[in-house]
């Protein structure tokens, strides 16, 4: 540096210091004027305080305490089985021999006018029903071949016949299912019930989320995100092989004692911190340590699937030491039972699009429908015999549904039978928890294009489990960005017809 | 006469507000040597400005005395109104007789302050004090009567005044007949003033609705002058009507719960939908109609510091659940502690706890009980027939226990038992016919579910025609 720019720079700060002297408290006084006034007014007319503030307190030192619904609910946990890719309605459980007798033809212009399809070019063909149907039960449940196990328990369940979503594509249809927003940023169904209840079990996360061999739905993991709740309220995804929650375990060389040590003179350090600042944040800090350290013995415990005898796992087919759909349902039930809130697992495979046979309505789909049915009945039975069903509700569905037509993509014929991705009308089911026995409700048309009656949508199915836990959804809310925030948010009605 | 002269107070009020204000502007300005030839026209205006003020303090003190206004805010009006129009009388002195020995640009600020407060004073009166405020408190809320009315969580254990009847009056009836007006000389947001009635006499007479002059009014065609709320103001619905008439009916009470007063099949559907904002949604509880009082708290305190869960089944709810899930081992102490809110005690979750038989004698004293989880536990027969006292249980989970169909048998005494879980208990097989016929209404369920391997859950297809 220069003498020149030496000088040049202690001219300059000499000018900013004289600058700084001309501002005397009385600027100061002048120019806040306005700011305190507009303060002040703010505060006299109460904004920023919202009158409608949630009733749901969080408590950062103990954010996982069960807390109370605001009345008596029917179910104390909910296991969400999600069908990533959407499975087909028409080869499952809505039979509709009209379509039959259109396969092959060309589809009816009065059903392309003005509709939107993910794949599916100019004017494809009808595909009539992949599988035989039959009634089951008492309820006289129509259920394919697809699924014999399930159809031997339709008595105990409830159809929802005509779902419908806005979303064609799987990523934001699975993030209006879990999240009731199609882009990402909302917490999940799961973290606005652990929000809302808590949990039971203080050594278990209160919402675990399975996914069959690890691979995350098209979403990722924003479905079980907590969004703008505090991130103590996602899920908690766990592995059926190897250490269930990654990083938890101690590192090599390091043993129980040294952790706990370790743990208590960091918390003694937060706590320290704590009562310098007050946030409420550290205490929420200490008691996610304290949580993760407790954690380490109890969630192997209960994670290992090896210590259950053979009957049930030959009730549910699990392969033990596999990553399979079988060993997450059957985990489900485990984690359920020791009283973890919020269950959600995604199994993957189910768009069928008819690309490839792994992915053709009558191979790939065939395959994946019996991949789940086993367990999944096995789940809703062995629920049952342990007195668990009458408060635990279980959800089975996928993001959407699929056509009647024949996929064409790009206008060509596609090597497999395949269906596109269909927003107007699917099916879910409940089962469980206040949920009717053998109960049905919606109708679709004789192609099972559209809904004709009983049409519901995500918000009604995310409304009804909230009401079975005892939550009015639309009084649910968070307080964020000034407004009220809610998991339905504007919409969602309950589903009281299939309420027992 | 009187009234008719006061009701020109409305309209008197605002031309010695703009005629001193105009008054005020051109003597400021004259002090500008541009403006210096405005001072002559000040003194006859400040003089018109008085002498309407005059006229103005006149009609409003008749209209004060005909109609019925908050006396607090109306007096504070009337002396401030004096004192505007005593202030305009002495600055138009002042303008004429400079020796008058009074600071002119002072007294001149103290009527501009004087002419904003009384405008205001009477704003407050006309459209209630919280007129100028309501669009800033009420941003969060689409309307004034969602920010009063707050859904209930549970309408039968909520106060019938404070929580039912009082928000009603609050948003049809308050306006006209509350701090701020007393219309007829009736004031309703003060249980003793309310009881008191108007000028006209009492307006109800608790438990004869119909005769209530309050419940007359509201049912008169909406035509006629006594109809109440008048015509032009918000109507209540049918739904309040009808709180209102079932409030009076069973005696007007201002301290009872909803669910201490009688209700028949018509008012129940509006009582529920008072709890829920969409009225459709069902009530899923179990639980006893009669309202039960608070839990011993020391109690539950107690077994809190040992880890175990007790918590209310819902927000303003005094029944209650408890659960050894994070603690299974149940001493004779823990038991006893429970007893003590026997009555509250709905839920109990016992499940792989050490709990035996002698336990369940202590536990067959909580006779409110529902739900009862024994699964895991040694309790045996010998235990069970202490359940018989338990006569509210609709759900026993006994698997993994050694109870066998003689224990069960004695439960058959239950009246209100739904069902009892079964799984793996000492039932011998050719037991359960004899069991599920001395249980007719209950649901009993063996468990031991076998999910047949069929040949297609271990096989999978291969595609056959490729297209």
């Amino acid at each position: 540096m220069t003498q020149k720019e030496l000088h040049n720079q202690r001219l300059l700060r000499e000018a900013e210091r004289s600058v700084l002297q001309m501002h005397t408290r009385r600027h100061f006084i002048k120019e806040s004027a306005m700011g305190l006034g507009g303060l002040a007014l703010a505060a006299l007319f109460g904004c920023g305080k919202n009158n409608a503030s949630s009733q749901i307190a969080f408590d950062p030192a103990h954010p996982l305490a069960p807390k109370l619904p605001p009345f008596p609910g029917k179910a104390k946990s909910v296991i969400y089985l999600h069908m990533a890719g959407a499975p087909s309605q028409l080869e499952l459980f809505d039979y509709k021999p009209e379509l039959m007798k259109m396969d092959g033809q060309l589809c009816p212009q009065s059903l392309l006018e003005g509709k939107r399809f993910a794949f599916i070019r100019g004017v494809p063909k009808m595909l009539g029903p992949q599988a035989k149907f039959a009634q089951h039960g008492e309820s006289g449940a129509w259920v394919s071949e697809n699924m014999p196990h399930l159809a031997s328990i339709v008595d105990e369940v409830s159809f929802l016949k005509a779902v419908s979503t806005d979303q064609f594509n799987h990523a934001p249809a699975q993030l209006l299912v879990h999240t009731g927003s199609p882009r990402l940023g909302r917490p999940s169904i799961g973290s606005w019930v652990t929000y809302g209840l808590g949990t039971e079990n203080e050594n278990l996360p209160g919402f675990v989320v399975l996914t069959s061999g690890g691979r995350n739905p098209d979403a990722g993991k924003s479905v079980w995100g907590s969004g703008f709740l505090p991130s103590v309220y996602q899920g908690v995804q766990c592995r059926s092989e190897g250490a269930p929650v990654l990083f938890l375990n101690d590192p090599d060389g390091m043993s129980r004692d040294l952790r706990k040590a370790s743990i208590d003179a960091i918390n003694q350090v937060n706590a320290e911190e704590y009562k310098a600042y007050k946030d409420p944040e550290i205490l929420s800090r200490i008691s996610q340590y304290e949580m993760a350290y407790k954690m380490q013995i109890s969630v192997p415990e209960v994670m290992n699937i090896n210590d259950e005898p053979q009957y049930i796992h030959d009730m549910y087919g699990t392969k033990p030491g596999h990553a399979c759909f079988a060993n997450n349902v059957l985990l489900a039930r485990k984690l359920v039972e020791k009283g973890v809130r919020f269950v959600q697992l995604f199994d993957w495979g189910w768009d069928s699009h008819g690309t490839d046979a792994s992915l053709a309505i009558d191979v790939g789909f065939i395959n994946k429908c019996r991949q789940v049915d086993k367990c999944i009945t096995a789940l809703i039975l062995d629920l049952k015999q342990r007195g668990l069903l009458e408060e635990t509700l279980v959800v089975w569905g996928g993001e959407f549904g699929r056509t009647p037509m024949m996929e064409n993509r790009e206008g060509k014929q596609n090597p497999f039978k395949g269906r596109d991705h269909h927003t107007e009308a699917f099916t879910i089911w409940m089962a469980g928890a206040g949920i009717k026995k053998g109960g049905s409700y919606g109708e679709t048309d004789e192609i099972g294009y559209s809904a004709i009656s009983g049409k519901v949508d995500t918000f009604d199915i995310q409304a009804t489990i909230l009401n079975q836990l005892g939550f009015d959804h639309e009084q649910f809310t968070y307080d964020f960005q000034g407004r009220p925030f809610r998991l339905t948010d504007t919409k969602g009605k309950v589903i009281n017809e299939i309420l027992a | 006469m009187i009234e008719f002269l006061g009701h020109f107070h409305p309209l008197l009020v605002h031309l010695p507000i703009g005629i001193l204000l105009i008054a005020l502007l051109l003597q400021w300005l004259s002090r500008i040597k541009k403006y210096e030839v405005l001072q002559q026209a000040v003194p006859v205006i400040l003089l018109t400005g008085a002498i309407m003020g005059l006229f103005s303090c006149i009609t409003g003190y008749l209209l004060s005395i005909t109609d019925d206004y908050n006396e607090n805010i109306a007096s504070w009006h009337m002396w401030m109104g004096i004192a505007t129009t005593l202030a305009a009388f002495v600055l138009y002195a002042k303008e004429k007789n400079n020796r008058f020995k009074v600071n002119k640009p002072v007294l001149s600020v103290a009527l501009l302050i004087l002419i904003a407060l009384t405008g205001h004073l009477g704003g407050s009166l006309t459209h209630g004090s919280d007129y100028l405020s309501r669009p800033f408190t009420n941003i969060f809320n689409d309307t004034a009567e969602s920010m009063i009315i707050k859904p209930i969580a549970n309408v039968q254990e909520a106060q019938v005044y404070a929580d039912v009847i009082q928000p009603i009056f609050q948003t049809k009836c308050y306006s006209c007949h509350g701090p701020n007006k007393q219309k007829g000389k009736l004031r309703m947001d003060d249980s003793l003033r309310l009881i008191k009635g108007g000028k006209d006499g009492i307006v109800i007479e608790p438990g004869n609705a119909d005769e209530s002059e309050l419940i007359k009014r509201m049912l008169l065609p909406d035509y006629d002058d006594d109809h109440m709320p008048p015509k032009e103001k918000p109507q209540p619905t049918k739904e309040q009507f009808a709180l209102i008439h079932w409030w009076i009916a069973n005696g007007a009470s201002f301290d009872k719960k909803v669910n201490q007063l009688p209700q028949d099949d018509k008012i129940k559907p509006v009582l529920i939908a008072l709890q829920n904002v969409s009225p459709e949604i069902k009530v899923t509880s179990d639980l006893p109609s009669s309202p039960v009082e608070p839990a011993d708290a020391n109690a539950i305190a107690q077994l809190k510091a040992k880890n175990i869960l007790v918590l209310p089944v819902a927000l303003n709810s005094n029944y209650i659940t408890v659960s050894f899930i994070n603690d299974t081992t149940v001493d004779n102490n823990d038991l006893q502690q429970i007893t003590n809110f026997s009555k509250q005690l709905v839920s109990l979750k016992l499940s792989g706890t050490n709990i035996n038989d002698e336990g369940l004698k202590t536990i067959a004293q909580c006779t409110n009980l529902i739900k009862l989880f024994l699964d895991g536990t040694p309790v045996t027969d010998k235990g069970l027939k202490n359940l018989t006292a338990l006569t509210n249980l609709r759900y026993l989970n006994l698997v993994n226990t050694k109870v066998s169909a003689q224990g069960i048998s004695e439960l058959k005494a239950l009246p209100k038992l739904q069902s009892i879980y079964l799984y793996k208990t000492l039932i011998a097989k050719q037991d359960w016919p004899g069991l599920q016929q001395a249980f007719p209404k209950t649901q009993l369920d063996s468990g031991g579910y076998i999910v047949p391997t069929l040949v297609t859950d271990t096989t999978t297809v291969k595609a056959k025609v490729q297209y």
